[in-house]
């Protein structure tokens, strides 16, 4: 199989980021994934090295095969040719009974342990920035059996103690987890436009497991608050192949996700054309790709 | 005793004015169902003209632009119960934003909790009960803010465990793409948490798509995830989620969010958005036709290529 990959030679960041998170979906699972750049990186992990895996999202489909851009993880197209549509809260009981293998979701912001603030900055109920509040991240974080967390990596976010702590991680670390009553296995892997990070084991600490191309870990430990660990073997990302890089461009042809296309939907004189438009390409692309893998 | 609760099989067939009128009142609580698809913008839109006040909302997911957060905008929310405030592909909430971050148009109390814990709450109060436990909320911050979440030791495992009030909303509304005229109301695509919903409000509005013969309904029992018996009224509102979509009907309006986001970005912009789009037009009618037929009939020509009930396509 190692033989036959193709890198690509022009890919973005984000892209990157995608391309990476993809690789850590496994074939066979049952996966719970957030709007965005995360569908889209599981959708190419689907189309790629896991075509039995089976995407489930906080809406309550699960299983979908739409044929259309992905717009939100609670529109129409999510029961486009789903296994199944569920209740919110029976999908989530599902989760909490331990269905769902692996869950990725994003964050404002992260400490050293892994836990997560999609809430608010600076205060809290009074607050200087207010984000979305947990949905469903607190209860993917609290029993998803992996957790997947893919941000932006800026000195800002990468904090010593998040402002709100809304989905847990390895919370103090050590066995403060357990200890919480709390029964998923926690953060596995955060990944970001400069690289990859994991955590201890034994002491639930990030850090920091490979570098992006073309960055040296000293850069890394400057966008980051805390005191960073660094693999011993601290590795370089693996570029995107050519297929993962076509098959983004493809889910996301104008780049609502992955580039600025969301601007041009704005333009009150062409932008339902537009989007018109969109949808009506999309049908083809999707159903080719679709027909790859016998779907 | 507990009062009666059922609502005969009659009639109920009335308009969204009316409804609304008979239903809600000033300091109402008030959950607006859907989840991203089939939310019910036509009627927070009459709320809204109506100028209900002091209202309490209680929401799993809130979505912006076209839900709970209009009535914040217009200052007429006292309290939001919420696990999400969120737009997907349409950004962040200017309106959401300025009430928490400034207390704009005027400071709103918040509690929150996670989707499966809110969804908690309603089924709680769907069965008749005070509380749920979960298993969720551990060892994060929202039950240090949210003193109506009780962390406990489980009876049964010793492990710590999570406790959610029950959440019985005065009236809920939920839009639906099937409805018989005595309120069996039919679902197509997820459901969110309106099953329960439903089940947990002492009155219930339905809006919906269509509204079919109940020997329609018959066909598929299986689909009626509201009952007649937990129905006060039936209202007829074809593209009553526009601005989201409804599974099935209509394809979701992205553009529509992404302009409307641009006008909400001040408090200004919010008002003059208001004055047009909701105090401009005399109904839900009114707004369809400004946002125009053909352009709701496109949708729906885009929806049903991918999927239209009763076909596999």
């Amino acid at each position: 199989m190692a033989a036959n990959i193709v890198y690509a030679n022009d890919y973005t960041l984000m892209e990157l980021m995608a391309a990476t998170m993809a690789r850590e979906f496994r074939d066979m699972e049952t996966a719970f994934v957030g709007i965005g750049p995360p569908l889209i990186a599981a959708m190419v992990a689907k189309l790629t090295d896991a075509p039995n895996m089976t995407i489930a999202v906080e809406g309550g489909a699960i299983g979908s095969s739409p044929r259309r851009l992905l717009t939100c993880i609670a529109d129409s197209t999510i029961d486009e040719r789903a296994y199944a549509c569920l209740p919110m809260w029976r999908l989530f009981g599902d989760q909490q009974r331990g269905f769902f293998d692996v869950g990725l979701i994003g964050a404002a912001q992260i400490d050293k342990y892994g836990n997560l603030n999609t809430t608010a900055l600076g205060g809290y109920p009074n607050c200087k920035v207010r984000v979305a509040g947990s949905g469903g991240g607190n209860d993917i974080g609290s029993s998803v059996g992996r957790l997947l967390i893919m941000m932006r990596q800026e000195k800002r976010r990468f904090v010593d103690r998040v402002d709100y702590l809304t989905t847990p991680g390895f919370l103090s670390g050590g066995d403060s987890r357990q200890k919480a009553g709390l029964r998923g296995s926690g953060p596995s892997a955060v990944i970001t436009d400069m690289g990859v990070f994991r955590f201890d084991p034994k002491t639930g600490e990030m850090y920091l497991a490979q570098c992006h191309p073309g960055l040296e870990p000293e850069t890394i430990k400057y966008n980051v608050s805390f005191e960073l660990n660094i693999s011993p073997d601290v590795g370089v990302t693996e570029a995107p192949t050519q297929e993962q890089v076509e098959i983004m461009r493809s889910l996301d042809p104008f780049g609502l996700y992955l580039g600025t296309g969301r601007q041009v939907m704005a333009d009150p004189e062409k932008g339902f054309d537009f989007y018109m438009e969109i949808l009506d390409k999309s049908y083809e692309t999707m159903e080719t790709l679709f027909s790859k893998m016998g779907k | 005793m507990q009062k009666k609760l059922s609502k005969a099989p009659v009639n109920k067939v009335m308009s969204l004015k009316q409804a609304v009128s008979a239903l809600v009142s000033d300091g109402s609580y008030l959950g607006f169902g859907g989840i991203g698809d089939r939310t019910p913008t036509a009627a927070v839109h009459e709320v809204a003209r109506q100028g209900k006040k002091h209202l309490r909302l209680v929401s799993d997911t809130s979505v912006s632009f076209v839900h709970d957060s209009i009535l914040i905008g217009l200052g007429l929310v006292d309290k939001f119960e919420i696990a999400y405030n969120w737009g997907g592909i349409w950004g962040s909430d200017g309106v959401f934003r300025r009430a928490l971050e400034k207390g704009i148009p005027h400071p709103i109390e918040i509690e929150e909790y996670s989707n499966l814990s809110m969804g908690m709450r309603f089924l709680a109060a769907s069965m008749g009960l005070s509380f749920m436990p979960v298993k969720s909320l551990l060892g994060s911050d929202i039950p240090v803010y949210n003193k109506n979440i009780k962390i406990i030791e489980d009876p049964y495992t010793g492990e710590p465990v999570a406790l959610v009030p029950a959440a019985h909303p005065d009236v809920a509304i939920i839009h639906v793409q099937r409805c018989d005229q005595i309120g069996n109301a039919q679902i197509l695509g997820h459901i969110g948490d309106d099953d329960s919903l439903a089940r947990a409000a002492e009155h219930v509005i339905i809006t919906t798509e269509e509204i079919v013969p109940s020997e329609e309904i018959c066909r598929f029992p299986n689909l009626t995830t509201i009952p007649y018996y937990c129905v006060d009224a039936v209202v007829h509102v074809p593209f009553g989620s526009h601005g989201r979509g409804c599974s099935y009907y209509y394809a979701m309006d992205v553009p529509y969010g992404n302009q409307v986001g641009n006008a909400w970005a001040t408090q200004d912009g919010f008002d003059r958005w208001a004055e047009e789009w909701i105090y401009g037009v005399d109904d839900w009618d009114g707004y369809c036709r400004k946002i125009g037929w053909e352009r709701l009939m496109r949708l729906a020509r885009a929806e049903q290529r991918y999927q239209k009930f009763g076909e596999v396509r």
